[in-house]
């Protein structure tokens, strides 16, 4: 007895072994299926008996264990049927003689047997005989399962006769004694007459008796008989009997108090006999009720009752059963078996620490040299019945070492596929799954050091398996999954181990199928690298699309009746949340910036990134990118050109990590911050590029509005000096440019300008439109300086100091008087004056041209896109007037107007006035001219309606003085350059003012003193400036 | 030779793990991951009938042939186990229990640590220093 038979439960006791065998060659599936159709056959309710029969098919059997057929009856071989292929009718005689070979080699313990002959036809199969049955086919034999039942009832009068003929106790008759194989030896020269001896060979005959009870469906005869044999067995120390006696006790009553079988295949077996089984349980109830009222034989039920061993004995007497068989050590399989029927019984008891004690003691049994097949049949026995006592990990334990067994290196062909299969098998008891997805979210479950070695062998196992894709899934699941608890060296081994794999086979993003229909899911590398933040850009300022505000205001909403509502306000503000406020155009390059870090020890190439999306066809650009080592936050920026237009939503990324290729969702990472990720794409617009014959600035404006400027260029200029910007406008975009509306602003409002500053004609270019994708239009632009010096104080000064000006004139010093009010009159920039002294009086002027352009199918949905060109012009002082003086002259209506004119630029220049020849100043010269002017009237002169407001402000406040007069002068000779007002005084102003007595038909005001000045510089440039007085 | 060990309950994830000697660890892993079976399988036991005054010790959880496994359960399921060397014959049950006693007052140290998150591995030194002196004790 050296086979164990793992599979046995409690009810085997009562079960008839029958082997079914093929002879000759018969196919293997041929032979099973007829096998399925025997084995169906599996309970038989006996003839004009109320008894059931049960048998257990085995189509192997080792013959060793049929010797241990007296022990235990339910091992002994009684029937055998035998399945044979003969095809012709001269082979006949041969396959007799082989079914007669195998019936000697259980012959000695055989009640009948059979032969089934498939394939023979003619005269042979026309002979009735009871042990051969011909079928012309295997397809052909309904008679099958007939023919079993007959053979089963023709056991049945073997059995009861021998049941019948043990159990009448004839006290004369000498009791042979019952013995197992290793006892043998042990009984030679005994004394066959002492009473121990007869007791001996008593007390086995009746758990030989109960045996047979048993299986001939006698259970409480049976319980009888066992309770006996204990008895006598117990007086005389037969420890090896006495334990079987005890596990028959056990058996019968568990059959009793479970009809429904201990047995894990219970479905399967019992099913076919659903109500006769049923039935069998009722008969098995103390007092149960019967067709024809009380069970008649109540004292048998009561004696039953007594005789039945109480749940709690039947494991009591199973463990003094396990310890009279522990005593032998040749009786191993026997306690091995016991163990584990004992711990099905526990099962389904639901006492699982005891059968765990049961289990934990079959686990020391030790049996002979076990062969490597038969190790992992017992662990994986073993971890089955650890699962069904619900100790998982122990189960997980067991069957993880039977898959090790199925590899181990002793055997000459590692069963690499099938150590792979249980180590599968071992996941939950290690609460692994393969999604990754049960780990992305909250804390690690389970063990990780464990999990972590159950996944290295499940890398190595498949790996030799010879599927690497399966290895490569693997190790990704290890490495995502596990990446918290690897150590750096850890993480630099599997890595590098991975990169050796996917150099073979690339990971995807597809289920993998194992043949057994198990689907593994794949394993994006959601932290290699860990995304932060997701963020959708807006596109550059320039290239954003605006709407173009219809009268009906987009406020006016379609969905609601109501103008305002509270709960329409709450939904938007949700839908907010996930849409953006601003849009993509079809065509353009759109970006997505992502917040990296790279978890690992050292540097990560990430290839092959890109963006994931819905909704709108989308080319993604991907970008290759190379973290640092642990680095900390690190920006991406993903991009991409949407093809068409709707709604499109970034679900994630896709990236390729040590050749495992990963499709990231978003809605699967954890902690990721995101500012929406639904963004409308617009239909496309055109794009322009403006090129200017200016240089670049380096200046940025930092304009009010908040939009932004795309370029900015400079230009330096002397005050009064013109100078054309020429404005390249290129359509690089693929839509044509349809329209084009230009507008100005100056951004610095602190200096007070005089006349248009930009100007330009659209029209000329206008014309030039619609413009085709790569044409260039022209754009000019004069810019026109006109600025107020006049508060130039520390310049002056230094003029006044250095004694340059032109004494002798009856004007000492009435520059401060003056100029004081004027700085209190102007409290709107205080900056500007202690500005002005720092920058060397240039002061500068912003301005910005907006290029609002549309085109191509964006323009019909009422879209544009607006360019700013930043204009950055710094304006230096060119000539000054430092004093002013008159005298007068020949007619009293006129008078000279004394101009010291001073020239602060580093060139020459002319200064041509009317009437006057030309005058030359060189650099820092300071000169006097004279003009001759018409005096005119203060009171008379109308307000000049472009600056009215500016000087009637200040008329106002400084009403009581004269510098009111010296505003009117300015305004009135139309002398923008302030210097003149800066020198003016009340003597001057008498001079200029006409006399009061004055004949008759003075018409005043029209004055025409336009002094044409002309500057023109002798060096090099060529810049060429109208001066205005 | 002795591991101590604390698991967290509903995950059944090792908050910590200390052993001497150090090699071989993984087989202690082994053998404290499936002790777990039965520290459940008693806590189910015994878990209904009294919640309240359960004895929160649980004994021996089963004997190996080299080691004896120990456990301990507080109410909020906590899980402390102990791998003991079989030989050492010094230990008796009551001893067992005075140090699991020991370490619950140590973990109970640590959670009332404001900056220790519960669930998290344990990286305290007093809770070293106590486990290394318990370990000495019984070495």
């Amino acid at each position: 007895m050296s086979v164990p038979d793992y599979m046995q439960c409690a009810e085997d006791h009562q079960t008839l072994l029958v082997v079914v065998q093929p002879i000759g060659i018969v196919p293997e599936e041929s032979f099973f299926r007829i096998y399925k159709r025997i084995s169906a056959v599996s309970q038989v309710n006996v003839r004009d008996s109320q008894r059931v029969l049960y048998i257990r098919y085995r189509h192997h059997y080792p013959p060793e264990n049929n010797e241990w057929g007296d022990f235990q009856t339910h091992r002994k071989v009684v029937g055998l049927i035998t399945i044979t292929d003969c095809s012709s009718a001269k082979d006949w005689p041969q396959t007799f003689e082989k079914f007669h070979v195998q019936k000697e080699m259980y012959g000695s313990t055989l009640y009948d047997s059979r032969l089934f002959v498939f394939g023979l036809q003619g005269e042979i199969a026309e002979q009735p005989r009871t042990d051969v049955a011909f079928y012309p086919s295997y397809d052909e034999c309904e008679s099958v399962e007939k023919r079993i039942e007959d053979f089963i009832e023709s056991l049945f009068i073997v059995l009861e006769s021998k049941r019948l003929d043990r159990a009448t106790d004839k006290s004369g008759d000498k009791i042979p004694l019952l013995c197992v194989p290793f006892e043998k030896k042990d009984f030679v020269g005994l004394d066959t007459d002492s009473r121990h001896y007869k007791k001996r060979c008593q007390g086995r005959m009746r758990k030989h008796v109960g045996d047979l009870c048993l299986q001939a469906g006698m259970l409480q005869d049976s319980l009888v008989h066992y309770h006996m044999a204990v008895e006598l067995l117990r007086s005389v120390n037969d420890f090896l009997w006495l334990g079987a006696a005890l596990e028959g006790l056990c058996s019968a009553s568990v059959i009793y108090h479970y009809p429904g079988g201990t047995g894990g295949k219970v479905g399967s077996r019992r099913a076919q006999g659903g109500s006769l089984s049923a039935e069998a349980g009722n008969r098995h109830r103390p007092g149960a009720l019967t067709s024809n009222g009380i069970n008649a034989d109540t004292s048998a039920e009561i004696g039953r009752a007594k005789n039945c061993l109480s749940p709690e004995d039947i494991i009591d007497k199973y463990k003094e059963a396990i310890s009279y068989y522990g005593k032998y050590k040749n009786a191993g399989v026997i306690e091995l078996e016991a163990c584990v029927k004992a711990v099905r019984v526990l099962a389904i008891q639901k006492r699982s620490m005891e059968a765990s004690e049961f289990l934990q003691n079959a686990v020391y049994i030790n049996l002979r040299q076990l062969s490597e097949e038969e190790k992992i049949q017992r662990y994986s026995i073993l971890s089955e019945l650890y699962e069904r006592i619900g100790f998982h990990r122990k189960s997980a334990f067991f069957k993880r070492i039977a898959a090790m067994q199925c590899a181990a290196p002793s055997i000459p062909e590692p069963g690499w596929r099938a150590c792979y299969k249980l180590l599968l098998e071992t996941l939950p008891g290690y609460s692994l799954s393969l999604d990754p997805k049960d780990f992305s979210k909250g804390t690690h479950r389970g063990w990780a050091a464990v999990q972590m070695r159950l996944l290295h062998e499940l890398v190595y196992a498949s790996r030799r398996m010879g599927n690497p894709a399966l290895s490569v899934r693997h190790l990704s699941f290890l490495l995502q999954t596990m990446l918290d608890f690897l150590s750096d060296q850890e993480k630099k081994d599997v890595t590098q181990s991975l990169e050796s794999y996917t150099a073979k086979c690339p990971g995807t993003m597809e289920f993998i199928t194992l043949p057994d229909g198990l689907k593994l899911p794949p394993v994006p590398f959601t932290k290699l690298p860990i995304v932060r933040s997701v963020k959708l850009l807006n596109l550059p300022t320039s290239l954003r699309p605006h709407k173009i505000k219809s009268l009906l205001g987009q406020n006016v909403s379609t969905k609601s009746p109501f103008i305002y509502s509270p709960i329409i306000a709450h939904s938007r503000g949700e839908e907010r949340t996930k849409k953006i406020d601003f849009q993509w155009v079809q065509g353009d390059v759109c970006e997505v910036q992502l917040m990296v870090y790279n978890p690992m020890p050292f540097e990560l190439r990430v290839e092959n990134m890109g963006l994931l999306t819905t909704g709108v066809e989308f080319e993604s650009l991907p970008a290759a990118l190379s973290l640092p080592a642990e680095s900390g936050l690190y920006p991406v920026t993903l991009v991409g050109v949407p093809q068409t237009t709707g709604q499109i939503t970034i679900n994630g990324y896709h990236t390729s990590v040590f050749g495992v290729f990963s499709d990231c969702l978003l809605d699967n990472l954890p902690g990721v911050k995101t500012n929406g990720c639904t963004v409308e794409v617009i239909p496309a617009l055109p794009r322009l590029q403006i090129s200017t014959s200016l240089p670049r600035s380096a200046h940025t404006l930092q304009p009010s509005s908040g939009d932004e400027i795309s370029t900015s260029v400079s230009v330096q200029l002397y005050n009064g000096e013109t100078q054309q910007l020429i404005i390249k406008l290129e359509n690089i975009g693929t839509e044509p440019l349809e329209t084009l509306e230009v507008t100005a602003k100056t951004v610095n409002t602190k200096e007070k300008l005089y006349g248009d500053f930009l100007s330009w004609k659209l029209e000329d270019t206008l014309s030039q439109f619609p413009l085709k994708p790569g044409k260039i239009a022209t754009f000019v632009v004069n810019i026109k300086v006109k600025l107020d010096f006049s508060c130039q104080e520390n310049l002056l000064q230094d003029l006044n100091d250095d004694g340059i000006s032109v004494s002798g004139l009856p004007l000492s010093s009435p520059f401060r008087q003056v100029v004081k009010p004027r700085v209190e009159a102007k409290p709107v920039n205080p900056q500007e004056s202690s500005k002005g002294g720092d920058f060397s009086h240039v002061k500068t002027l912003e301005a910005i041209l907006n290029f609002k352009y549309s085109g191509g199918p964006g323009h019909i949905e009422g879209y544009y896109r607006n360019l700013s060109l930043g204009l950055h012009v710094e304006v230096e002082p060119s000539v000054f007037f430092t004093r002013v003086s008159t005298l007068p002259a020949t007619s009293t209506r006129q008078c000279h107007l004394l101009l010291d004119v001073f020239n602060s630029t580093e060139h020459e220049l002319t200064i041509s006035a009317r009437n006057n020849e030309d005058l030359i100043l060189h650099a820092g010269e300071c000169q006097r001219m004279a003009i001759q002017v018409d005096k005119f009237n203060f009171e008379s002169f109308p307000e000049p309606p472009a600056d009215g407001t500016q000087y009637a402000n200040a008329k106002q406040l400084e009403e009581e003085r004269q510098q009111a007069k010296g505003l009117e002068i300015n305004s009135k000779l139309d002398i923008w350059e302030a210097s003149v007002e800066g020198v003016l005084n009340q003597l001057v102003l008498e001079h200029l003012q006409l006399a009061p007595l004055q004949w008759g038909d003075i018409t005043c005001g029209i004055f025409p003193t336009v002094i044409d000045t002309r500057i023109t510089s002798f060096f090099s440039s060529p810049c060429k400036s109208l001066f205005c007085i | 030779m002795e591991t101590g060990i604390i698991c967290h309950r509903p995950q059944n994830y090792p908050l910590y793990i200390r052993s001497v000697p150090t090699e071989n660890e993984l087989k202690f892993h082994y053998t404290v991951h499936t002790s777990l079976d039965v520290v459940d399988e008693k806590i189910s036991a015994m878990g209904k009938a009294m919640v309240d005054q359960r004895e929160l010790y649980l004994g021996l959880l089963y004997p190996t042939e080299d080691y004896k496994v120990y456990g301990y359960v507080t109410n909020s399921k906590v899980k402390f186990v102990m791998v003991v060397d079989s030989s050492n014959t010094a230990l008796r049950d009551n001893e067992i229990r005075s140090m699991f006693r020991k370490l619950h007052n140590s973990y109970t140290d640590i959670m009332c640590n404001p900056f220790y998150n519960p669930g998290d591995r344990i990286h305290s030194r007093a809770f070293d220093n106590m486990v290394n002196s318990m370990m000495m004790q019984v070495c």
